[in-house]
């Protein structure tokens, strides 16, 4: 079959360094082809020259046979290429229904049909999100469906996913899926990019695996297992090591009670929620979109107020505190190493010493007036060391590394800060498995050093291979607590969802 | 913030329940327990030698692995409270209010008439608690819907002689544990336990934030105790504790048994009040729901502070633990409303 996209020996170099190196790749019609590699292996710089966002330093592309090299991502959609990315590129201060038109609107605009159109093509495809609503307030999921929406309403033959399940929930992903099968079957070829390896052993009919750069294999997805995927994207066998269920010899014991947190209420969203951390303990929490853990910790730290009448108490070594402002939470110990780490959780325009300097200055460690650069570029040699945080040179800008390297720099913020209480959320999102390894250890690390630890997790296998003990959430609440030795995905999931 | 003292006067008291996490985690041990004895509502378990003693209604039974439990002694009111004295006298409190000691009955002060718990120290001193000076015991439900603070702790030396008022105003004494002179006291309406200095009666707060309300305290092997917690903090029930002109009509139109009160056991009639709606989803009962019943015992070391805890949940049957008892290293657990004596083993 005649390949719908064709690259030949393609090489892109950013300051002369090569992101892609001579790399041969097809994509057929009507197939789901998933790229894998670890971050930094070249898999978004591979589909961006496809979708026209970068141009390729060397070698040659063919969309239908014929050669062409888009100069825009405007000019890939015109021609069919469509491009969803990790990181949503919607409007934050339009509506959903207007991010989904944007650049397709008529001259003069019905609202009305506009909403009403909207409605009717976001239900189509399973998605709950509002048309109405502006996308500023949308989560990170919510802003990941319109982006996948607004791929698919483009009509494009070839829909290139970055990570597109990242942020979803269990039955968001199967929704997603089956989306995709219908996409496939009416004979649009899609690109999947994604770190959850059974996903794209499940959903995929072909497989590309990259490594530094360099193509190590395409095949057939039955021609592949999970360890056979994982040694060619690493070079080495690292499932087992990441995602292995914890027995009760191996969990910590709670240390001294830090913080105890007694029905908190914040609107509908988080509804007397009331729970306990421990020292030296990592408590995992799991829940489904929606049911209120992230708001919940965000209130723990001070970025988001309680209920001012009746709102519950929150007591740090049983003196009862109430946060204005994230500064006094940072002060009294609590981090909180955020979700969404572009819009929350680095300056990406800045380099790896300013954000972690940064760090210091939010804490308030930092009194000089005048910054002293020869301090800022050892705190950051020192933490990139700690870290292991790898960038093309020292003064690299932030949103020129590689996610897991990003989420490195958004935990080293906080850790400069010197923390009692770490509140991780989606710790690995976005994250190739070499960095969850080593993100893996750093948490691990820091509840043997006696911090209170807090990992909040959509992905199950994560939660029971790090948490010492599982937090349930669901409607606002904690509903359940478990023994990583004793709980299952299955028992876990009826507590979130039932 | 330095003005959230004020700002509270403004947001009015936040209702907050402990959490059941930590030494109090939530689990089934309870529950998955064998049953030593069937017995109706048993109360005040006592290890005497190599027999072990329960109070139900009006009798005091022997129990033993395998046999059907054997009447030792019956009264003409139902028992409220057992103890055994270091000489070995049985000394039963009746809900009439009176105080047998072998049988023979003591006198009281008049103020004395809710007898909840006794308990004999190592020197033979008698401490008493009366849970209330306007209730009986079994009407304990009033007691708390009218925010009773009427209880009382009393001592009697081992010389004999009157009873002693150590302390008043006391929201349900409802369990005692001696302590070399001083004795420490379950506090069930305020939640907490209190050690109480024998002969000055001075007060310390051992424990306080219950998610339960406490009842009997029992000795354990290490010099630690078990504490039974009779039924669960429900914010429901705190609501209508809040609630002054609604629990007055309550009290005065509905019957007891479907108060929005706490309950040694529910779930048996279709007029109990539910919590919330969350009691069942789909058919199934969810062990997280808020419940008015439970089943909770708690370890605590020998600073009176919890270790670990036995769980019967919302979904279980083994609740309204009022006593518990430890004999030859295993833990006997009364379950009032589930009808039974626990063997909950050895720990």
């Amino acid at each position: 079959m005649e390949p719908i996209v064709r690259l030949e020996n393609v090489t892109k170099n950013y300051r002369g360094v090569p992101a892609v190196k001579n790399v041969s790749f097809d994509l057929r019609k009507g197939e789901i082809h998933a790229l894998l590699g670890e971050n930094g292996a070249g898999k978004s710089t591979l589909t961006k020259i496809i979708a026209g966002v970068v141009d390729a330093t060397s070698g040659k592309m063919f969309h239908k046979g014929q050669e062409i090299a888009y100069a825009s991502p405007h000019a890939a959609l015109e021609a069919g290429i469509a491009m969803v990315f990790q990181e949503t590129s919607l409007v934050p201060s339009m509506t959903v229904a207007q991010n989904l038109y944007l650049g397709t609107e008529k001259f003069l605009n019905r609202l009305r049909g506009t909403y009403i159109s909207a409605q009717q093509f976001l239900q189509s495809l399973n998605f709950p999100v509002d048309p109405n609503a502006m996308v500023a307030t949308l989560g990170a999921a919510k802003r990941q469906m319109v982006e996948i929406a607004r791929a698919v309403h483009h009509n494009a033959e070839i829909i290139i996913f970055d990570e597109p399940t990242a942020t979803l929930t269990p039955e968001e992903k199967r929704h997603f899926f089956a989306l995709i099968r219908r996409l496939k079957a009416s004979g649009v070829s899609i690109v999947f990019i994604s770190h959850a390896l059974e996903e794209a052993l499940a959903i995929a009919d072909r497989i590309t695996i990259l490594r530094d750069g360099e193509l190590v294999i395409t095949d057939d997805t039955s021609a592949f297992d999970r360890d056979k995927i994982v040694a060619a994207m690493v070079g080495r066998t690292l499932s087992g090591q990441i995602y292995r269920q914890r027995d009760e010899g191996r969990l910590r014991k709670a240390g001294k009670k830090v913080l105890s947190v007694q029905d908190i209420s914040m609107s509908n969203v988080v509804r007397n929620n009331s729970f306990s951390i421990f020292e030296g303990q990592i408590t995992g929490v799991f829940g489904l979109i929606g049911s209120g853990r992230t708001e919940t910790f965000k209130i723990v730290s001070g970025i988001y107020k309680r209920d001012f009448l009746r709102g519950g108490a929150i007591e740090l070594d049983d003196r009862p505190v109430r946060y204005l402002v994230p500064s006094e939470a940072v002060a009294d110990g609590i981090v909180y190493v955020t979700e969404d780490r572009k819009s929350e959780g680095i300056f990406e325009t800045m380099g790896i010493a300013e954000n972690l300097f940064g760090g210091l200055l939010a804490a308030g460690r930092e009194k000089a007036w005048v910054i002293n650069q020869q301090e800022m570029r050892q705190l950051s040699a020192e933490w990139t060391k700690t870290l292991n945080i790898k960038a093309i040179n020292d003064n690299a800008r932030v949103v020129e590394l590689s996610g897991g390297n990003q989420q490195k720099v958004v935990i080293g913020k906080g850790l400069v800060q010197q923390p009692r209480i770490v509140i991780f959320d989606e710790p690995t999102r976005g994250v190739d498995v070499g960095a969850i390894a080593e993100i893996h250890q750093i948490i691990n690390r820091l509840a043997d050093e006696g911090l209170a630890v807090v990992v909040i997790s959509s992905y199950l296998p994560e939660i029971m291979n790090l948490s010492d003990r599982i937090l349930v959430c669901r409607q606002g609440r904690i509903v359940e607590e478990f023994s990583p030795a004793e709980a299952t995905e299955e028992k876990i999931m009826y507590a979130a969802v039932h | 913030m330095i003005l959230d003292p004020i700002l509270d006067m403004f947001r009015g008291k936040a209702m907050t329940i402990p959490p059941l996490d930590g030494a109090f985690r939530p689990n089934t041990r309870l529950d998955e327990a064998p049953a030593f004895a069937e017995l109706s509502e048993p109360d005040n378990l006592l290890a005497d030698g190599d027999r072990l003693l329960a109070s139900s209604g009006n009798a005091v039974y022997s129990l033993a692995a395998g046999a059907e439990p054997k009447v030792v002694e019956t009264f003409p009111s139902p028992i409220t409270a057992l103890a055994l004295s270091p000489s070995g006298e049985l000394t039963v409190a009746l809900e009439s209010g009176k105080l047998l000691i072998s049988g023979k009955e003591a006198s009281l002060p008049a103020d004395i008439s809710c007898i909840t718990a006794l308990a004999y120290a190592e020197d033979g001193t008698l401490w008493l608690a009366n849970g209330s000076a306007e209730h009986a015991p079994s009407q304990w439900a009033a007691d708390l819907m009218k925010k009773g603070a009427s209880g009382s702790l009393w001592k009697r030396d081992a010389t004999g002689g009157e009873f002693r008022k150590v302390a008043g105003a006391l929201a349900f004494p409802y369990g005692l544990h001696p302590l070399g002179g001083d004795v420490l006291v379950s506090e069930s309406w305020r939640h907490q336990l209190i050690r109480f200095e024998g002969t000055t009666g001075s007060r310390s707060t051992v424990l306080t934030h219950l998610p339960g309300y406490p009842a009997r305290l029992s000795p354990a092997g290490d010099g630690g105790a078990w504490l039974a917690l009779f039924a669960p903090r429900n914010r429901l029930i705190e609501f209508v504790l809040q609630e002054t002109h609604y629990r007055q009509d309550m009290i005065d139109q509905v019957p007891p048994a479907y108060w929005i009160a706490p309950a040694l056991a529910s779930n048996r009639s279709f007029l109990e009040p539910l919590q919330c709606g969350g009691i069942r989803t789909m058919g199934i009962h969810k062990p997280w729901s808020p419940s008015r019943s439970y089943g909770l015992v708690v370890r605590l070391d020998a600073k009176m502070q919890p270790q670990f805890s036995l769980h019967s949940r919302a979904n279980g049957t083994r609740h309204g633990i009022c006593s518990v008892a430890e004999k030859d290293g295993r833990l006997f657990v009364a379950s009032k409303g589930g009808d039974c004596v626990l063997d909950a083993g050895g720990f």
